[in-house]
């Protein structure tokens, strides 16, 4: 796991003692003046680029949902500096789970690119990321940058990479396993450390989870997403992707909370299926949903 | 320059093995019988030689040792050493089967004359156990030919007609005219001797007389910006040697800055002296002079590599060359702060791409075709093309391309309840899934263009009959019938293609 504490910002600095010490640039020395500027600007009290930041959560666009997020916070919905995990509720749901990563990335990016690291082998066994669909979604493709990653701890350490670099929008990272390796308390911190710093979103999709068990990690939140059924557009076809979301675990304490989103390309928006709508038809209405049916709420203590 | 190394492979037994306490020859099978291709010093000193039948030669010397000739361990070590001659000049071209010529045209600087760089190349080669005989002249066949005979320059005249490389009935019927010399032939006139024995001879004659001049083709092209640095004490140390690296990359950007240009490509190499080399190599997503992202990229680099730089006795020569520039204008950053986040993100792409492999970190661009799994290519992100727009979808629509592809398909057995019709119900993973939802069929004929006979009838591939359905549990999933039943198949296959969210 120690492969990824090589924090390239400290193999960065050059001490000046050293006689092999790269000369101040004129972009060290550029960076220094713009620190000194900043801070007379932040004296004075212009607010300087730096710090006129966009929004620091992202929401579904749900209300109900957005609010029962909002917590102790100052905004409805997640924090986007964060790490947020995404659970598939069984093997099959992944392409659900990795959709609903897609689209909060989508919600969030503010035209900056998605980081999609995944591990070879496993994505070529379970079903790879294919554009054309991802643009069907609404998302353009060209702003996925994906890394197929040859094994566990090398996806870890690109997402470290690209959780540092706020070029980045989103990072998403696929895990496959119930225990994947390099996969822990102290990895999961540090992304989100990260995160907190750069002010990048960092989802964590994982695959065959144990979602009754699951592995403790430093994430904000963990998400269980599962396929639900669509509402039927004529003729009988499949409608709108729709999903079934339930948070398993929120650092202020929420619980409980489960909804059924249907995706709106057009108006890149979730909306809230549960408000009063019929289930859907043939007399299956499956079990989950009606346990889901109202979300028990609020916050816990 | 030339270099001729008389007796390379039996060298490169010696030095894998030890000296043989008897002379010993290499030997190879032609034509059913065993033939000595490379007899040792010893050997020839008993008067063996190249294309002796191994039995005549044990004949005569009883305790003479045979191995196999390797032929190709040859061609490597060859190419070894045109690298470790690198140190002298870029323009090194290997003349297989046992020489090197290199072009030291102004790389003499640091030798008082090209004659003492030549003995400097003669001492290194030695002291690995390589005998060399070297020769200089104006043009890279002459030198060639004076040192395969051992001569030095000045003395082509004394080069036997042989020495042209022609074949054996051209060199018979020379000597057999009385020109045994190359001197012979160099005083008389061009259009007869063209005449008698070919224009080829009267180009190779001038080759050999330095009248005219042929280009070498160098194992390496020639680097856009080179800098390096020599080191009268080895450099033991590694982190010596990377600052040594970041200055020269320093340096080499200063000239590239001048030249409005940055670096995309940059090779480095660490001549240890014992004759190993050290070769690094590093891409960037686009072009850079900036000395940090440089260090992080070599940083990276350097932690990728399979097995360790081990300095060993120490690098006596560093040099970087910057192999591929592009046009880089000076960027002016905003007073005011704000990141240049478009540099980052190359930057990040660069430093990945560095670490995992360019062919890792894709970006996705739209192919021209409708097959489903090759509408789409993933190219490596470093060189990736401008973004060609994909085909925005119609609105209101549900997705009509999974977002999650098997590659290749899966097999799933379907119950439909027509032959020709929907599928009713289909197993998948030795799990049942009952099909409440269809849309479809979506046709999706074959390439049959691309094949052979395609446009008769029955030869143009199985046309694809994709259905988009759901299961009862929600899942939605992209199912196809390969072949049109009843016309192109009596029975044909259902896949599963993908999956929906």
């Amino acid at each position: 796991m120690n492969n990824i504490d090589s924090d390239s910002v400290q193999v960065m600095d050059a001490s000046p003692i050293n006689p092999f010490a790269v000369p101040e640039t004129a972009g060290q020395k550029a960076a220094t003046l713009k620190a000194r500027f900043a801070k007379i600007l932040s004296a004075s009290g212009v607010k300087t680029a730096d710090a006129e930041d966009g929004p620091t959560h992202f929401t579904f666009g749900v209300g109900r949902i957005d609010t029962a997020l909002r917590g102790n916070a100052a905004a409805d919905g997640l924090p986007k500096a964060a790490l947020h995990e995404i659970h598939a509720a069984e093997k099959t749901d992944m392409t659900s789970a990795a959709a609903m990563a897609l689209l909060l990335a989508e919600r969030c990016r503010e035209g900056k690119p998605i980081l999609w690291i995944t591990e070879a082998e496993e994505a070529h066994r379970q079903g790879r990321l294919y554009p054309p669909g991802i643009a069907e979604l609404g998302i353009d493709p060209d702003t996925i940058i994906h890394i197929d990653a040859p094994d566990n701890i090398t996806a870890l350490r690109a997402a470290a990479d690209g959780v540092r670099s706020s070029a980045m929008g989103t990072v998403i990272v696929e895990l496959a396993g119930k225990r994947p390796k390099g996969l822990d308390l102290t990895a999961t911190r540090r992304l989100s450390l990260s995160a907190q710093k750069s002010g990048v979103l960092n989802l964590l999709l994982r695959r065959d989870s144990d979602t009754q068990d699951p592995l403790p990690t430093a994430a904000f939140s963990r998400w269980e997403i599962s396929a639900a059924p669509s509402i039927p557009l004529e003729a009988n076809a499949p409608g709108h992707s729709t999903f079934d979301i339930t948070l398993l675990r929120h650092r202020s304490g929420l619980y409980g909370l489960s909804a059924r989103l249907e995706w709106n390309r057009d108006d890149r928006i979730f909306r809230d299926r549960q408000a009063g709508e019929a289930a859907p038809d043939l007399g299956t209405v499956p079990a989950l949903s009606a346990d889901r049916a109202d979300h028990q709420g609020a916050r816990a203590a | 320059m030339a270099l001729f190394l008389p007796y390379l492979p039996t060298e490169r037994i010696i030095r894998a093995r030890g000296q043989p306490e008897a002379p010993f020859a290499l030997t190879e099978k032609q034509r059913g019988a065993v033939v000595i291709t490379a007899p040792d010093r010893q050997a020839v000193a008993l008067g063996l030689g190249v294309g002796m039948k191994l039995a005549d030669a044990r004949a005569r010397v009883p305790d003479l040792l045979a191995f196999d000739h390797d032929s190709l361990a040859d061609a490597q070590l060859l190419d070894r050493l045109a690298e470790a001659c690198e140190r002298y000049t870029p323009m090194i071209a290997a003349a297989p089967p046992h020489a090197l010529i290199l072009d030291i045209t102004g790389a003499a600087h640091f030798y008082n004359s090209e004659e003492a760089l030549a003995r400097d190349v003669e001492d290194r080669l030695d002291a690995t156990g390589y005998s060399a005989h070297w020769a200089l002249a104006s043009t890279p066949d002459a030198a060639l030919a004076l040192a395969r005979h051992g001569l030095k320059e000045g003395a082509e005249g004394q080069l036997p007609v042989s020495a042209l490389d022609m074949d054996a009935k051209t060199h018979q019927a020379l000597e057999r005219a009385g020109l045994y010399k190359i001197g012979d032939l160099s005083d008389r006139p061009r259009p007869n001797l063209a005449a008698r024995f070919g224009m080829e001879l009267t180009l190779r004659l001038d080759r050999l007389l330095g009248v005219e001049d042929r280009p070498i083709d160098p194992i390496r092209s020639l680097g856009n910006v080179t800098t390096d640095r020599r080191f009268p004490e080895p450099l033991t140390h590694i982190d010596a040697a990377l600052n040594i690296l970041e200055e020269l990359f320093t340096e080499a950007s200063e000239h590239l800055e001048q030249r409005g240009q940055g670096a995309r490509m940059i090779r480095m190499m660490l001549f240890r002296c014992d004759g190993d080399i050290a070769k690094l190599g590093v891409e960037t997503g686009a072009p850079t002079r900036d000395p940090l992202l440089f260090k992080r990229l070599l940083r990276e680099r350097i932690d990728a590599l399979n097995d360790e730089l081990n300095p060993g006795f120490g690098y006596d020569l560093i040099r970087l060359s910057i192999v591929a520039a592009e046009p880089l204008a000076v960027k002016q950053l905003k007073l005011e702060g704000g990141e240049d986040l478009e540099a980052d993100e190359v930057a990040l792409v660069s430093q990945l791409s560095t670490r995992m492999g360019r062919e890792q970190v894709q970006k996705f661009q739209p192919a021209d075709s409708h097959i489903p799994e090759q509408g789409l290519l993933a190219l490596p992100a470093l060189d990736a093309p401008p973004p060609t727009p994909w085909e925005i979808p119609p609105s209101n629509n549900p997705p009509m391309r999974p977002l999650h592809m098997f590659d290749p398909p899966q097999r799933v057995q379907v119950i439909a309840e027509v032959p020709d019709g929907p599928p009713h119900r289909f197993t998948w993973r030795r799990k049942a899934h009952q099909v409440i939802r269809y849309e479809g069929p979506e046709r999706i004929g074959s390439e049959w263009w691309q094949r052979k006979h395609g446009q008769q009838s029955g030869k143009g591939g199985l046309t694809r009959d994709y259905y988009r359905v759901e299961d009862i549990r929600g899942r939605r999933y992209w199912l196809f019938r390969h072949g049109l039943y009843g016309e192109e198949k009596a029975n044909p296959d259902w896949f599963l293609h993908g999956l929906f969210a």
